[in-house]
């Protein structure tokens, strides 16, 4: 008999503990996907992807392929993109416009609210039957929005998004804050996969004591390349937001384009950060100012949205597919006017660092293929260990442990819910 | 020069390119580069070709600086994603050349193999070049890797040159 696959906390005795076989074991991911991916809220899109009537996108979310529309009158509509009729996805674009959705297969045809607008061969049907709800394209049970940001939830029950986001909602408004002109998401998806269990990825996504090994040649690479550092220390705290949800915020000694400069972006960059930095103490006071343009955030959203705001803003989001791969999405979130030389560095300094293609992701790659592969051995080596920090007084160092442990105790939660099953 | 004479140098020159890099030969490949080069990977969900980095998200793209320093971690025993290395095969095909000014267009097909771990993971595109003619050789102003993939899946990262 194993013992239930669940995390082992002694908070006076300094004990963290998550079970490997969460990682590993076909059961977990079907039982995430009953308890997590169809109760928690997830996100979809932002606004700025659909910025016109009749835009539409189609994105898989938790296995499920979605259409996200934006009819005539700017409504927006998450819809499970399947014929009502015989199944066929009635979208195989991945993004455009248009105001119908015809299937390929029968020529059903759609509004992109969902509503039936014909059949052929209608005259075999009842007169009436436009009316009949089970003959429209499904939605999904819920869709809201924080600010842009969207959110579906696969349960028509639960807590709504603005509960559910707790404590990480000041943070998307503070990450929607950049700029008066609004956020947006630029041109250009970077979608990879790891093969490693997904909650890997949370965890790597705000894991601050991981960089002094795992990217050293990053850091060697700052310190190579002329005036791309200044003297600002790598130091900050962790914030548990609540409902597993967790940010930690810190300064760090590279550039960032709101609003700390460095001497590799020259005389002009200078001026133009001066410039933004001001913009913004005039319009959010200095304090609020200040945390944006000193302070790093890696922020994971229970239990699949990292948006870290580091040397650019990176907005990711990720599915597992089996318990040993998972399929990631990543784009980068920008202000919607700026000039053409932050537009360029702001990209150039994103792809520095993060990416498939940066100096530092495929490092956190390796590190997470790496991880499952020792987990080969859960069976007898059975438990991580997620105690970093758990024993001291006082606020939690960024490079502490602390944001995980929220992150599995949600997740413990949450699992819990079905452990006899396990 | 007539336009066989520029595509069998050219054609030498890519196949000459592509041996150092399976050869890890990091060095020697970087010194085929003009100092003011570029080295593009762009996004796979849209058009690769018109694809614009200083507008949109690309996987890479470095200036000679950036991809100088690219070849200084490839070669640090502590970039963790290529140590050990991996296996690669790069290999280049369907090349058409053709003079542009002072300088040669160049477009070729490639499938580049990676080996590590157990996974073979294939990257397929088309390169497009702007090369220096120095007579004797080329120099690289411009690569560009146009991935043929709908999406980096399931490779996971670009850490091989392409």
């Amino acid at each position: 008999m194993t013992a239930p696959i669940r995390v082992q906390a002694d908070f006076k005795a300094g004990i963290f503990r998550t079970p490997r076989r969460a990682f590993t074991d076909p059961n977990v991911l079907e039982k995430e996907y009953e308890t997590i991916f169809s109760k928690c809220w997830l996100y979809l899109a932002h606004a700025s992807e659909l910025p016109n009537p009749g835009d539409f996108l189609s994105r898989t979310v938790a296995r499920r392929p979605i259409l996200f529309t934006r009819d005539k009158n700017d409504q927006f509509h998450a819809l499970l993109n399947t014929c009502p009729h015989r199944g066929a996805t009635v979208c195989r674009e991945r993004h455009g416009n248009s105001s119908t959705f015809q299937c390929l297969y029968h020529g059903w045809n759609f509004r992109n609210d969902g509503q039936l607008r014909g059949v052929p061969g209608a005259d075999r049907y009842p007169s009436n039957f436009r009316d009949d709800p089970g003959k429209s394209l499904q939605k999904v049970p819920r869709l809201d929005r924080f600010g842009d940001f969207f959110f579906i939830n696969f349960s028509a029950d639960g807590e709504d998004l603005a509960t559910y986001l707790a404590g990480a909602g000041d943070y998307l408004k503070l990450v929607s804050e950049h700029s008066e002109s609004g956020m947006r998401i630029v041109g250009g998806t970077q979608e990879y996969a790891i093969r490693g269990n997904w909650k890997l990825l949370a965890e790597n996504s705000f894991d601050g004591y991981h960089a002094a090994t795992t990217h050293s040649t990053y850091l060697n690479y700052l310190k190579n390349a002329n005036g791309a550092l200044h003297n600002t220390r790598l130091e900050g705290t962790c914030h548990d937001l609540g409902n597993g949800h967790a940010v930690i915020e810190y300064t760090a000694p590279w550039g960032r384009p709101i609003a700390s400069w460095i001497p590799l972006w020259g005389e002009e960059g200078k001026q133009e950060i001066d410039r933004i930095y001001g913009r913004l103490v005039d319009r959010l006071g200095r304090d609020r100012a200040d945390r944006l343009a000193r302070y790093n955030r890696n922020m994971v959203i229970f239990p699949n949205l990292v948006i870290n705001d580091i040397m650019a803003i990176t907005v990711r989001t990720f599915y597992p597919t089996a318990p040993d791969y998972q399929n990631i999405n990543a784009w980068t979130l920008a202000p919607v006017t700026e000039s053409e030389w932050l537009q360029k560095f702001r990209l150039f300094n994103f792809l520095e660092f993060l990416g498939p293609g940066g100096f530092a992701t495929p490092d956190d790659v390796e590190a997470i293929e790496k991880c499952q592969a020792g987990f080969a051995n859960a069976q007898e080596a059975q438990y991580n260990d997620i105690s970093k920090g758990m024993l001291n007084e006082g606020a939690q160092s960024f490079d502490d442990e602390a944001q995980m442990r929220a992150y599995w105790i949600e997740w413990d939660r949450r699992i819990a819910t079905v452990e006899s099953t396990l | 020069m007539s336009d066989m004479d520029l595509h069998y140098r050219v054609t030498i020159f890519l196949n000459m390119e592509a041996d150092m890099l399976d050869r890890w030969a990091l060095d020697e490949w970087l010194s085929l580069f003009a100092d003011d080069a570029h080295y593009y990977v762009p996004p796979t969900d849209m058009d690769g070709d018109k694809a614009d980095p200083t507008r949109d998200l690309f996987y890479i793209m470095d200036d000679r600086a950036r991809l100088r320093e690219r070849v200084v971690r490839l070669n640090d025993k502590n970039c963790h994603s290529e140590q050990p290395r991996s296996k690669t095969r790069h290999l280049v095909s369907n090349i058409i050349a053709k003079r542009s000014g002072e300088d040669v267009d160049a477009r070729a097909s490639f499938v580049v193999y990676r080996h590590k771990d157990g996974a073979a993971d294939a990257f397929v595109g088309h390169y497009v070049y702007t090369l220096e003619d120095c007579g004797d050789t080329f120099r690289i102003k411009s690569k560009k890797c146009v991935l043929d993939m709908e999406a980096l899946r399931p490779h996971g990262r670009i850490s091989i040159l392409l």
